[in-house]
């Protein structure tokens, strides 16, 4: 038994652990005893591995080996996201490395035939992670988990086998079932059909990939069977909070700094010769967007014009007053620069509630209308009074801007009917997350995917006024844009370079940027996620109003 | 004693004029400044540590101002007060011309060169704007003090 295990030992020991192969003989010896030493040899060279771990070791030694040869080129995480726990304990240390790897489906061989005891013994390393899984997965409230159990999570097993893949596919088509039935009205199916979906969850792994994104979906439509199509909760997140979940979202994925320095790009060239000139944002949050324009405007041939910026955005609670301490800041910026600055904040919990004289606009000053991500939210149709983005656009027209940058989804969730909604958006949101495996920031990448989970449920799980979440593709825009007397500019090529630019500097292959006449959609792996457009009042009074 | 003598002898050997160097660059800081102008920003920051003389004139703006518009047309006088402002040209060297740099050299286009600085420049900006919510915070931002728009840069790139 004793030469058994040395043939075997010497066939799977790689080039890296040929120092073990010269110690097999006395410690495998020592196997018989019930006490673990600590191998002598390995020992002196600086590593502390039990005799009895030595097999395991080396065969796991080998498959890290396979895995890296064999990995896509992701072995940088190794260096910088992992916490190796003491390398000098060898047995964990290749442990911890190889959770970092998707392994090939060869979970049942890693059972380990025990020559002695011709039991299947399967290491305390492997056991650690497994119980963590049940726990994650019966855990229903997803937003508590991303957050807590972040260092976990990250640190389980990645595991993908051919029965996990089969249990993704099964996901897929129960979450369509299950919104099928909620659009037919079947509330029992559904429930059921929720339950089944929650038990599947347990062998899916929801760290990552179609898991995860299930996993809001189904807390979703959980959210709109028991809840109801108020959207409350979720709606009722501070003004404060979707400040914090957006600003750590702007890092962690290049969506947001690819629509900012867009629609700088686009607003500076529009911009070109004019010594008085007004932007409105309409939604300011941090006013992350402002320093780069502050500063081309600073550096602009022929000197900085006077620049006024009116920022719209919600009431804040107890009496702080937000809009102001972000202007302050922005003023300071600008002083700093030399740019003559002057700041204006409207405060209004919706965008149809802003009405043009609040903003202040001066005749002679050139205006630029910012809306990113904003305009979709007044497409909810309230049969009482005319629609909101109808008298928005109106309004913005009556302002006659030089030019109205909008950025907006590029998907298709406002459709009336659930199903295709649910359809859409589960593909929309698939390729979101996919793009923000890519990010490796944390925790700026848990509370992003908060913010993206916040929209997921809104699409899903709200209806009506509630529902603000109305996300249409760029074709639609052009259409309704242009049916509103805008016409559109072109987003030029400098913009495209600074795209370009822009997303290679960020580590993730996967993003691209495209031209879609004349505007620009920045996507992953060829499906376009965001739209970035520009557009022009029509001077004469002659466009079609639709009634 | 004698073993004394021995030493002084060596010492005042050392001390004959041809054994001494003749050239000694911290004489000559000029020479000194132009050869700093050169070098990329690690051998910058190395030569810092060499001695007091080194240290101060490495940490002098204007070389890393060069170093920043390498490669590039010399910018309008106007861009020097903006960066000043900013920061200074060794934090954009270092925060943000460097990792730009270096992550789209993969891809370089010899077009780029003047974009690159620009779009540091920018991202620059957005930083300075960052740091200065962070310091005249009361406690509501606070968050931000880890986090920072330029932490993309700093993470290692997948190649």
């Amino acid at each position: 038994m004793v030469l058994y295990d040395s043939a075997t030992l010497g066939g799977s020991c790689s080039g890296s652990s040929s120092s073990s192969s010269s110690s097999k003989p006395p410690p495998l010896q020592q196997r018989q005893q019930t006490q673990q030493d600590i191998d002598g040899l390995l020992a002196g060279a600086g590593y502390r591995v039990r005799s009895s771990e030595l097999r395991k070791v080396a065969q796991r030694l080998e498959r890290l080996e396979t895995a890296m040869v064999n990995s896509p080129a992701d072995l940088s995480q190794l260096a910088s996201d992992t916490i190796h726990y003491n390398p000098s304990d060898l047995a964990s240390w290749v442990d911890s490395l190889l959770s970092e790897f998707t392994q090939p489906p060869t979970c049942p061989s890693e059972f380990i035939m025990d020559p002695e005891t011709n039991q299947t013994v399967v290491s305390d390393a492997w056991t650690t992670a497994e119980p963590h899984m049940p726990q994650v997965h019966q855990n229903i409230s997803y937003q508590q988990q991303s957050l807590n159990n972040q260092l976990t999570v990250d640190n389980q097993l990645t595991v993908v086998t051919a029965m996990e893949e089969d249990s993704g596919i099964r996901l897929v088509h129960m979450l369509m079932t299950c919104a099928e039935c909620v659009q037919r009205g079947d509330f029992s199916l559904a429930t059921s059909c929720l339950e089944d979906m929650q038990g599947l969850l347990t062998r899916v792994n929801t760290v990552c990939g179609i898991g995860k994104v299930a996993g809001h979906f189904i807390d979703a439509l959980s959210r709109r069977i028991f809840q109801g199509i108020g959207g409350g909760s979720i709606n009722g997140g501070s003004a404060y909070e979707n400040e914090i979940l957006y600003h750590h979202f702007y890092e962690a994925c290049p969506y947001l700094k690819f629509a900012h320095f867009t629609a700088n790009q686009a607003i500076l060239e529009a911009f070109d010769g004019h010594d008085c000139v007004h932007v409105v944002d309409f939604n300011l949050m941090h006013g992350l967007q402002w320093p780069a324009l502050i500063q081309a405007l600073a550096l602009r041939p022929g000197g900085p014009p006077l620049l006024r910026l009116t920022g719209i955005g919600p009431p804040s609670p107890d009496g702080r007053d937000s809009l102001r301490e972000i202007g302050l800041r922005l003023a300071e910026l600008a002083r700093s620069v030399n740019v003559r600055f002057a700041f204006r904040g409207v405060a209004a919990s919706r965008l149809e509630d802003v009405k043009p004289w609040m903003l202040q606009v001066n005749p002679k000053e050139s205006v630029a209308v910012n809306s990113i991500m904003q305009l979709h939210r007044l497409l909810g149709s309230d049969l009482n009074r005319n629609s909101p983005i109808e008298t928005v656009l109106s309004w913005i027209r009556s302002l006659n801007p030089k030019i109205m940058t909008v950025v907006e989804q590029e998907a298709n969730h406002n459709q009336p009917g659930f199903l295709d909604r649910f359809t859409e958006a589960l593909h929309y949101y698939s390729t979101m997350f996919d793009s923000l495996e890519a990010c490796t920031v944390q925790p700026n990448k848990a509370l992003a995917e908060i913010y993206i989970q916040r929209e997921i449920a809104n699409v899903v799980s709200c209806e009506g006024s509630a529902r603000v979440e109305r996300h249409e593709p760029l074709s639609k825009w052009r259409t309704r844009l242009s049916g509103a007397g805008f016409r559109p500019l072109h987003l030029g090529s400098n913009a495209y370079k600074q795209a370009s630019m822009l997303l290679t500097l960020f580590s993730a292959e996967g993003y691209s940027v495209e031209e879609n006449d004349g505007c620009l959609t920045l996507g992953w792996h060829s499906r376009p996620l965001i739209a970035a457009s520009a557009w022009q009042a029509v001077s004469d009074g002659t466009a079609d109003f639709p009634a | 004693m004698v073993q004394n003598h021995r030493r002084e002898d060596h010492e005042t050997g050392g001390e004959n004029k041809e054994k001494r160097p003749k050239f000694f660059i911290n004489d000559h800081v000029d020479i000194l400044i132009e050869i700093l102008e050169r070098l990329d920003g690690r051998s910058l920051c190395v030569a810092a540590s060499v001695c007091r003389l080194w240290c101060t004139i490495a940490r002098n703006d204007s070389l890393w101002e060069k170093l920043c518009f390498r490669h590039v047309s010399p910018p309008p006088s106007s861009v020097r007060s903006v960066v000043l402002a900013l920061g200074g040209y060794k934090r954009l060297y270092t925060g943000c011309v460097r990792p730009v740099r270096s992550r789209l050299g993969r891809v370089r286009r010899a077009s780029w060169a003047r974009d690159e600085v620009q779009l540091s420049l920018s991202l620059f900006c957005v930083d300075y704007y960052e740091r200065l919510g962070g310091s005249n915070s009361n406690g509501r931002l606070v968050e931000k003090s880890s986090p920072s728009s330029l932490m993309f840069l700093c993470k290692p790139v997948n190649v």
